[in-house]
């Protein structure tokens, strides 16, 4: 396991980038898969770029993906609001842990797709059956998270806060929440991929509007430029959403770490 | 001011074999209003637990515990702990840290700040009010943890082995500052050690524990010479000097040893 | 001492050994008191939903079924079948698709993740191609696949294999990487070579980071395939959740949640199992 030099790296690197549009380039344009199945680099991106101006399915790319965002942050914000009090008064309560716990144990079997009939009966398929799949995906490792978070808090800053008079509410806020910061940030980040990834999955499934939707249609109607460029988009947000957050934990790493 | 009142405690744990650990067994003592009282005892002995039961961090299964004629069930503003490791909020100011109790009582700002004010005047530690805990040393961080309990005006205050994380320099100046604080503002004051001159320099009578079961083994009474030579006017190298000290120490020293394993 | 007569009281017992104390049992459950609040927990969880479905109707039919409906919906399932086939011909049908998806995913994933952990020039080479089709959720692969493939089973097995294929990678990789660099000194100091190196230090250093990695993998392949089939199947169990949705028949909705839960938790046991029997070092 030799190091390599920078340069060496630098090189192959940017060999392994070539060569990936490279290889998709060639299959695309030598005919060995039919170029109905396969458009080029080119072709996806140019598509990308003529959709963000003309609607399909009924809108602009844009205007989609306005909508997924506009789930997607309900969704995520629900199950931050739920996951992260619940699970930071599971690790302060041992009853509330032991009632809690089986129940969810027993939900997380069910993948959270699973969840879109129920969500689509109860919630219909414009804005509510999508967030209710997207809280059911973003959930687990918000609430995870900042029980975990709790639970390593230093118990006596906790007896500390209790001597002093805090009260449950207060101990919660002002020193479970800062306290495990760091592990509840790290889990809001994977709960922001999953919560992305069950969006469009639901989307995918039922839904009128959102970046899901355009790709369901283009599948329809046998449109893989329409498909590939909606997947750009998708994985230009979620590379977005989880730069930010990463960032955000470095942050909070950097301000809350050193206790 | 309140006093505290061990009456007959006893703690016993499960073990697993289904027998019982007893860690103390039947603890009578009382420690009057603003007397300061230094427990020590080998490690096991319990000291640790008699002090959590007072503050209603800890339960004992037999007798019961009470703070000015009331039982004990639960942590309350009354009574004010000083842990080993500071226990400070690393997210909080060290202003923010002194002021937290006066917050949870709703205290409005004016008073918070003028208390705050007072005790890192009182603390020497002027001028350090923004800062965090991690930017302190550990003696400052013990002056903050120091200041936070006094800052609620407890009847009780109920201290840790609070040195027992500090370099023995910075234990000293801390030891003749906290002997400066209670002279000034006793309080009923619980101090639990296992370094017996630390006990018998701050203390007016020190408790001596014996282990396996934790129980009380002798009371030893410090006020009354302390008083006769005006331990309370001399700087501590001075009253370790003295023949009674070293008296004193040598004979609590006596109680512990023959505890002592080596294992230890 | 300064006060002898009055300030030393002398207890009893002190100095003297106490007594040994009689062992009193103390009364014990059969359980542990967490299983007995959890049992308690799930126990109230039916009463609640019999209450709300059957003993008050606070919940309609339509939203979601009774126990009986429940009861009802799976015999149904079982003996009849639904959406073209009973539970069992429906639940191996998911099954299968899932294994054979995970199976092409470890076979192709771990080995690349180990290629990437110890030679430093692939790393370097696959990582962009890697790092570009990473942030697209395996989800989004559906379209395609089915696009590339049609409805069958070779779309939902080539979306498993994405979805499966890239917590392997990584999570070996990343074993690998954390290997002890003194195991492996120490294993060139006694003179293994390159191939003993790999099979005696670095693959049973990485293991337990590899089954996290396949432990995930599991779990996206569910995942996957239930999306897969709800977006468009001709068997399985997405395609019964599918139908009954479109029937509204929240009985048979609920008895297919429930069987994809199930097999979910007990595939993840199986690997659990394989991990202990792998890895007998780690108690």
């Amino acid at each position: 396991m030799a190091q390599l030099s920078p340069l060496e790296r630098w090189v192959l690197t940017l060999l392994g980038t070539i060569g990936f549009f490279a290889i998709w380039q060639g299959v695309a344009a030598s005919g060995l898969v039919s170029h109905n199945a396969l458009p080029t680099p080119a072709e996806v991106l140019a598509t990308a770029w003529q959709l963000s101006f003309e609607p399909f399915a009924g809108h602009t790319l844009l205007q989609h993906l306005a909508a997924s965002l506009g789930r997607f942050a309900m969704g995520f914000g629900l199950a931050a609001l739920v996951g992260v009090p619940l699970g930071l008064a599971m690790g302060r309560w041992r009853l509330l842990d032991d009632i809690v716990s089986p129940i969810f144990e027993m939900l997380r079997f069910v993948a959270p797709l699973a969840w879109v009939p129920f969500a689509a009966l109860w919630f219909g398929t414009g804005i509510g059956g999508p967030v209710m799949v997207i809280f059911a995906g973003a959930l687990p490792p918000c609430l995870i998270n900042a029980y975990r978070g709790a639970k390593l808090v230093e118990p006596r800053i906790v007896e500390a806060a209790q001597v002093l008079g805090a009260s449950g509410p207060r101990i919660m806020a002002e020193v479970l929440l800062p306290g495990s910061l760091p592990s509840i940030v790290a889990g809001l980040r994977v709960s922001a991929g999953l919560a992305w990834q069950s969006l469009i999955g639901a989307e995918l499934i039922v839904a009128s509007a959102g970046i899901g939707y355009v790709m369901v249609q283009a599948q329809s109607n046998l449109a893989p430029s329409i498909v590939m460029a909606g997947m750009l988009a998708v994985g230009v947000i979620g590379l977005a959403l989880d730069v930010a957050l990463r960032r955000t934990e470095t942050l909070v790493k950097a301000r809350w770490g050193q206790a | 001011m309140k006093d505290i009142r061990f009456e007959g405690i006893g703690k016993a744990f499960p073990t697993r074999g289904g027998g019982q650990f007893v860690a103390l067994d039947d603890v009578t003592l009382t420690v009057a209003e603003r007397e300061f009282v230094a427990v020590v005892g080998p490690s096991g002995s319990g000291k640790t637990t008699l002090m959590r039961m007072a503050a209603g961090l800890d339960h004992p299964t037999s007798g019961q515990v009470a703070v000015g004629g009331k039982r004990v069930t639960a942590p309350g503003p009354d009574r004010a702990v000083v842990f080993q490791q500071f226990a400070l909020f690393p997210w909080k100011t060290v202003r923010e840290n002194i002021a937290f109790g006066l917050r949870c009582q709703g205290a409005p700002r004016a008073k918070q700040d003028e208390v705050v004010a007072r005790y890192l005047r009182l603390m020497n530690m002027e001028g350090t009010e923004d800062r965090y805990p991690h930017q302190l040393s550990g003696g400052m961080q013990q002056r903050v943890a120091i200041a936070r309990s006094y800052a609620i005006e407890p009847d009780v205050l109920l201290m840790d082995e609070p040195f027992g994380a500090l370099d023995a320099q910075t234990r000293t100046v801390m030891q003749e500052e906290l002997v400066r604080l209670t002279r000034r503002e006793p309080r009923t004051t619980l101090f639990i050690t296992h370094a017996v001159e630390e006990a018998v320099y701050l203390s007016d009578r020190v408790v001596v524990l014996a282990r396996d079961p934790g129980r009380l083994r002798e009371i030893v009474d410090i006020r009354p010479t302390r008083i006769a030579e005006g331990w309370d006017e001399m700087a501590i190298d001075a009253v370790m000097d003295l023949p009674s000290f070293t008296h004193l120490r040598t004979h609590v020293w006596r109680l512990l040893r023959d505890q002592i394993r080596p294992d230890d | 001492m300064s006060a002898p007569d009055l300030s030393v009281q002398r207890r009893a017992d002190a100095g003297a050994p106490a007594p040994p104390r009689a062992a009193r049992r103390l009364p014990r459950f059969g359980i542990g008191r967490r299983t007995l609040v959890g049992a308690l927990s799930l126990l109230g969880l039916l009463v609640l939903w019999w209450v709300l479905t059957t003993g008050t109707g606070l919940v309609a039919p339509y939203r979601f079924p009774s126990p009986a409906e429940f009861r009802g919906a799976l015999d149904q399932f079982v003996t009849d079948g639904y959406a073209g086939g009973t539970l069992w011909v429906q639940a191996w049908h998911s099954t299968r698709l899932v294994l054979m998806g995970f199976a092409v995913a470890v076979v192709t994933g771990v080995p690349l993740g180990l290629l990437m952990g110890v030679s430093p020039r692939a790393e370097a080479l696959l990582n962009p191609a890697f790092l570009l089709v990473r942030p697209i959720p395996p989800l989004a692969w559906i379209p395609l696949a089915i696009v590339w493939l049609g409805l069958g089973d070779a779309a939902k097995v080539l979306v498993i294999w994405f979805a499966a294929f890239v917590p392997s990678v990584i999570n070996t990789w990343t074993g690998v990487r954390g290997v002890d660099r003194t195991l492996i000194a120490a294993a060139r100091v006694h003179g293994a070579g390159s191939r003993r190196l790999l099979t005696e230090v670095i693959i049973p250093g990485a293991l337990p980071m590899i089954f996290t990695g396949l432990r995930l993998s599991l779990q996206a392949s569910w995942t996957t395939l239930v999306a897969a089939e709800l977006v468009g199947a001709f068997f399985g169990l997405g395609r019964v959740l599918d139908a009954a949705y479109r029937d509204i028949n929240p009985a048979m909705i609920t008895v297919a949640m429930v069987a994809v839960g199930i097999l979910g938790a007990a595939t993840t046991r199986l690997l659990g199992e394989a991990e202990r029997r792998l890895i007998p070092w780690r108690s």
